[in-house]
């Protein structure tokens, strides 16, 4: 049955498509309940302040305002995904210790509750909160130099983790070594701009549950962290998940949901309120409200012999936790993981740390920390070829990982490395022939360059598939089968979220398959913590791999009992991955992972000397994928993350100063439209199965993006000899690289 | 949020007016409402009773050509003005400036009456208008009366056009040429930014001249963002009459511009010092091509309908 793939490895429509096309699904905004109450939070503004007395009197005067909500009526005032180390709302008379400090400007003070949206926003305006300002910490290493204040209890240093790997002996390498190459590497923040901003309903159901409606990235972590700060058992919190418009990593942490649920408990208890809750966020509260992407700051020397082997690294990487844990320590770690590339170095030194400050908290975002090392790294990577002479794609099959050697963290690549076919395969592609050395190396380079010049790079990259470092990975499915004689009907129900990848429609494709039954034998019930278990977090591009291998799991069992006459057939499965290490101390020697992804980039980019614009005309990109479950979903993963690392890499310019936001809407803070990303993508799928995937499959949504900010800024340096160590690379930066512009804002 | 309680669509001139005077300063005009709707959104314009929404007057959704002039009704959108072929010859600048506002969404409903009722320092169809030396008629208690666009801006975002108390009826500049074939007049516009117009301009510039004998007879030139209103670069006009036209002066004119704009740095736009190098840059451009459009009698537009 398996090997006849008769519903994976086709390109099924999208199960969602025809509801998400004409707009029958609801999102989480669209949910109109009779009788409805909205809330408005009111956000701080300010970085960092303690506040000394809140005044609601007035608010609450407002006609039509239900109750105002503030620190003092949160059960357990803090919350979050790593630590609970953010209040759910700063005030006095918080019952956690901090509990009155606001450590960002999107920290929360009070939640209004009032008939309708326009009333609870008047009603916000009429909070009287008194703040003491206190310094404001903005510049991560200014917060690790011992001069600034500490912002977190006990947080030497404001050092929120800090990853020491130790293999070999860089000192004792660099003398042996002919090269060497240094830079220094600065990447920005991003924001996730996903097209649905925060928004969610909440209600008590028929069993005295609170309900909340909202999209997020893993149904049974939002209930863990309501029922927490609720001081409820969990089984008292019920969360379902909506239609989800985008995540990437922006929604793994809480955003409406506590509010609502805490709304709906005290105006219960209250008033014995029964009426459900709404609150929709505008695009400019979830631009401060939810997390962003790292902006890390790269220390790197490499050392290589004259024919381009790698013989040593040392790496320093300071990445800005902003103002809470969030999943700073795991991207963290994974940034550190990956900071030497894909590729073999036998004497590494790493230090890693992420430091808080006063800015919007960082965390997870598509690549978790992944993108910010490979910059680095393939930067690095290319460099050295230039300096050397020799050609990047041979340089790159020279050094890279394979299945016998060693990670940074002392051991080796479990589940297959495919880097030797990806590059291959994108080297072939794109008809990559090595030119010669470019730049300033070069005699013949022009001095004068003319207006439109062409340049072209190479690139590659790799990355752990779900969680790691000791966590034990674990995905839960259930499947029913009713009917009499054939299978009628296959009900699958799972908690993965589709946040807009098509989740469902492969878990459906995998079902179906294992079944053997027909696509639309297959009925999803989804995302709801009534009937769902915990399938994980829709990120670390795990779903497919974890969630595939639970559904595949539990419908074969079913398909046992179905043959042992079992009527309904109901079986259930949660599929274990393979176990993992944390990294030592000391040396960070580990098995952090049980699985990674690989992929390889060839990019092709005019650029405008004269304005400073960047056209990308071409992008080759090869990324392995195990099994190609349902190939135009991965073709658009692939498309996706390169449009996403675009706008990293040329266009997104996120500003703050002194904790403040400068760019909260998309009229400044720009993000790529189809004008903007590159004029051909051209996406090589690689099938090399991996040894614990279902059929094969492995995770791959991230990787297209890993390479992409390190392919774009080579290819820049080909064109006009520049290398650009930091970026977006707007219009001024190229410009000022040019010696055109001088400034700095 | 309610923004305001009534919408209407007046049918005549006469009743927009005797809408505003009914609603004695609480009512507002409303074009496309790509900036209204927004501003008031964003908590920058205050809610009002009512909406009057003049762009469904037959009377104004036309381009006509009166009395020598070009007559563009407050009705009239971006699309409509680059699919106009009068316009695409006779006021080029302002087909390529009203072709790269926004998006094809922005361009269906947005008028170039709210672009220049918006009074922005870099409105781009503005600044294209106003090189081309337009006039703008507005209606109120008091009847028609055309005056000219620039004097109408007051600072930024600020119009002498009380859109509570009186409406933008029409536009008008003279035609660039009245006859096929070269004219010796041309214009032409350029802006500065990313391929897609979802975003405030860095630069933009458009100019109207007349050529004789391979000299200028005129240039009238617009810069902006460059100051608190469009900015008309006078002495760069004064400075290129009788000149020759070719690259040197184009160069020199840059040069004689950039003595005379006030040029900021905005913290998420660009700095002072990059818009510098790009009228440096793209000045010259922009009037070698009008000066070409102006020999050849050629018009083919640039950049329009990203
Ligand atoms: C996504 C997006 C992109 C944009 N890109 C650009 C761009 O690239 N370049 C650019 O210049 N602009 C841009 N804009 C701004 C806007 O679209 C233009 O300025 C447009 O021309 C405004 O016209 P409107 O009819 O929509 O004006 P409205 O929003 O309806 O009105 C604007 C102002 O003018 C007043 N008003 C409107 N009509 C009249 C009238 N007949 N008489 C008196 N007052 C009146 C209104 O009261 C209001 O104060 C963009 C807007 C958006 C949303």
């Amino acid at each position: 049955m398996a090997d006849s793939d008769k519903v994976i490895g086709k390109s099924i429509k999208r199960i969602d498509a025809f509801g998400k096309v004409t707009g029958q699904t609801l999102y989480p905004g669209d949910r109109n309940q009779e009788n409805e109450l909205w809330l408005k939070i009111l956000f701080a503004r300010r970085p960092h302040a303690r506040v000394l007395d809140i005044d609601t009197s007035e608010a609450k005067a407002l006609p039509g305002v239900m109750d105002v909500l503030t620190a003092e009526d949160v059960p357990i005032n803090q919350y979050g995904l790593q630590i609970p180390d953010q209040p759910v709302l700063c005030g006095p008379r918080s019952n956690k210790k901090g509990g009155d400090i606001v450590r960002f400007v999107g920290d929360q003070v009070a939640v209004v509750i009032a008939e309708n949206e326009e009333i609870a926003a008047k009603a916000r305006d009429l909070i009287k909160v008194e703040y003491g300002d206190l310094p404001v910490v903005s510049d991560p290493e200014f917060a690790l130099s011992g001069r600034a204040p500490e912002l977190h209890p006990n947080v030497f240093n404001n050092v929120a983790e800090y990853k020491q790997i130790r293999k070999g002996d860089p000192d004792a390498t660099w003398d042996t070594c002919n090269v060497i190459i240094e830079g220094v590497y600065q990447t920005p923040l991003q924001e996730h701009a996903y097209l649905q901003p925060e928004a969610g309903t909440a209600y008590v159901d028929d069993e005295g549950r609170i309900t909340v409606h909202c999209a997020g990235q893993w149904t049974w972590e939002d209930q863990q962290q309501i029922a927490h700060a609720l001081d409820l058992p969990p089984e008292k919190i019920r969360v379902i998940y909506d239609a989800i418009g985008g995540a990437f990593g922006g929604r793994e942490d809480i955003s409406v949901q506590i509010a609502l649920a805490l709304a709906v408990l005290r105006t219960y208890q209250r008033y014995g309120n029964r009426r459900p809750m709404k609150i929709i966020w505008t695009r400019e509260e979830s631009m401060i409200g939810h997390c962003k992407r790292h902006p890390m700051i790269i220390y790197c020397k490499w050392g290589a012999k004259s024919d381009g082997t790698l013989l040593a690294a040392e790496t320093k990487i300071i990445s800005d936790a902003g103002a809470y844990m969030y999943t700073s320590n795991k991207v963290l770690a994974n940034a550190a993981i990956t900071c030497t590339g894909p590729y073999e170095i036998p004497n590494v030194t790493i230090d890693a740390y992420v430091i808080y400050t006063n800015n919007v908290p960082n965390g997870a975002f598509r690549g978790f920390g992944s993108p910010q090392s490979h910059f680095a790294a393939e930067m690095q990577m290319n460099k050295l070829a230039e300096k050397l002479g020799k050609d990047p794609v041979d340089l790159r099959l020279k050094n890279i990982l394979d299945g016998d050697k060693l990670l940074a963290v002392g051991t080796t690549i479990p589940g297959g490395v495919s880097l030797d076919t990806v590059i291959r395969k994108v080297a072939w592609k794109s008809n990559w022939t090595y030119p010669g050395k470019r730049g300033e190396n070069n005699p013949d380079y022009p001095e004068d360059l003319p207006r439109f010049v062409k340049g072209r790079a190479f690139a590659a990259g790799f990355k752990n598939i779900g969680f790691s470092l000791g966590f034990q990975e674990n995905s839960w499915a259930q499947v029913e089968l009713l009917g009499k004689v054939e299978i009628e009907e296959a009900v699958l129900r799972i908690a993965g979220a589709d946040v807009g990848q098509g989740h469902h429609t492969v878990m459906a494709q995998i079902a179906a398959e294992a079944l053997d039954v027909d696509l639309d034998k297959i009925t999803l019930k989804v995302s709801d913590t009534a009937f769902t278990q915990s399938s994980g977090s829709a990120s670390a591009s795990r779903l497919t791999m974890l969630a595939g291998n639970a559904v595949k799991e539990a419908a074969e069992f079913a398909l046992r009992k179905w043959r042992r006459e079992d009527r309904p057939a109901i079986a259930e499965a949660t599929w274990l991955a393979p176990k993992t290490t944390p990294l030592d101390p000391k040396t960070g020697y580990g098995v952090p992972n049980f699985a990674y992804g690989y992929v390889a980039q060839m990019a092709e980019v005019t650029v405008d000397t004269e304005m400073g614009f960047i056209t990308v005309d071409r992008v080759v990109c090869a990324d392995d994928v195990g099994k190609a479950i349902n190939p135009d979903q991965i073709v658009g993963q692939i498309e996706g993350a390169i449009a996403q690392a675009h706008g990293y890499t040329i266009l997104e310019d996120f500003r703050v100063e002194k904790g403040q936001v400068l760019t909260p809407y998309f009229n400044t803070y720009l993000i790529p439209g189809v004008y903007d990303i590159p004029k051909r993508v051209e996406s090589i799928i690689i099938e090399d199965p991996h040894p614990d995937g279902p059929y094969g499959a492995r995770g791959m949504a991230e990787m297209p993006y890993l390479p992409y900010s390190a392919v774009i800024a080579s290819a820049v340096f080909d064109a006009i000899g520049i290398w650009y160590d930091d970026f977006p690379l707007t219009p001024e930066r190229v410009l000022r690289g040019l010696g055109k512009v001088r400034s700095r804002w | 949020m309610t923004y305001w309680k009534n919408y209407h669509l007046p049918t005549s001139i006469q009743e927009a007016v005797n809408l505003l005077t009914q609603y004695n300063g609480q009512a507002r005009i409303v074009g496309g409402g790509t900036d209204l709707i927004l501003e008031m959104q964003q908590g920058r314009q205050l809610p009002v009773e009512a909406l009057i929404d003049p762009t469904q007057i037959p009377e104004l959704n036309q381009i006509t050509k009166e009395e020598g002039y070009l007559v563009i009704g407050a009705g009239v959108t971006h699309t409509q003005i680059v699919a106009d072929k009068k316009i695409v010859r006779y006021g080029t600048c302002l087909v390529e400036s009203c072709g790269v506002i926004g998006g094809p969404q922005v361009r269906n409903v947005a008028t170039l009456a709210g672009n220049v009722a918006h009074a922005l320092p870099a409105g781009d169809g503005t600044i294209s208008l106003l090189a081309l030396d337009g006039e703008v008629q507005i209606a109120s208690d008091d009847g028609l009366r055309w005056t000219p666009l620039g004097g109408t801006f007051l600072g930024p975002g600020k119009s002498a056009i009380d859109p509570t108390r009186a409406l933008i009826t029409r536009l008008r500049f003279k035609p660039t040429g009245p006859n096929e074939g070269p004219s010796g007049e041309g214009s032409a516009f350029r802006r500065v930014m990313r391929p897609q117009g979802v975003a405030l301009p860095i630069i933009g510039m458009a100019v109207r001249l007349k050529v004789e004998n391979d000299a200028f007879v005129f240039a009238r030139i617009t810069i902006g963002p460059a100051g608190p209103t469009p900015f008309l670069a006078e002495k760069t006009m004064a400075y290129l009459t009788g000149k020759p036209a070719n690259k040197q002066t184009f160069s020199e004119a840059a040069e004689v511009a950039l003595a005379e704009v006030n040029l900021r740095s905005s913290r998420h736009r660009a700095t002072a010092e990059y818009r510098i190098e790009m009228i440096r840059t793209q000045l010259p451009k922009t009037l070698a091509q009008a000066v070409a459009r102006a020999k050849t009698g050629k018009v083919v537009p640039e950049g329009v309908g990203m």
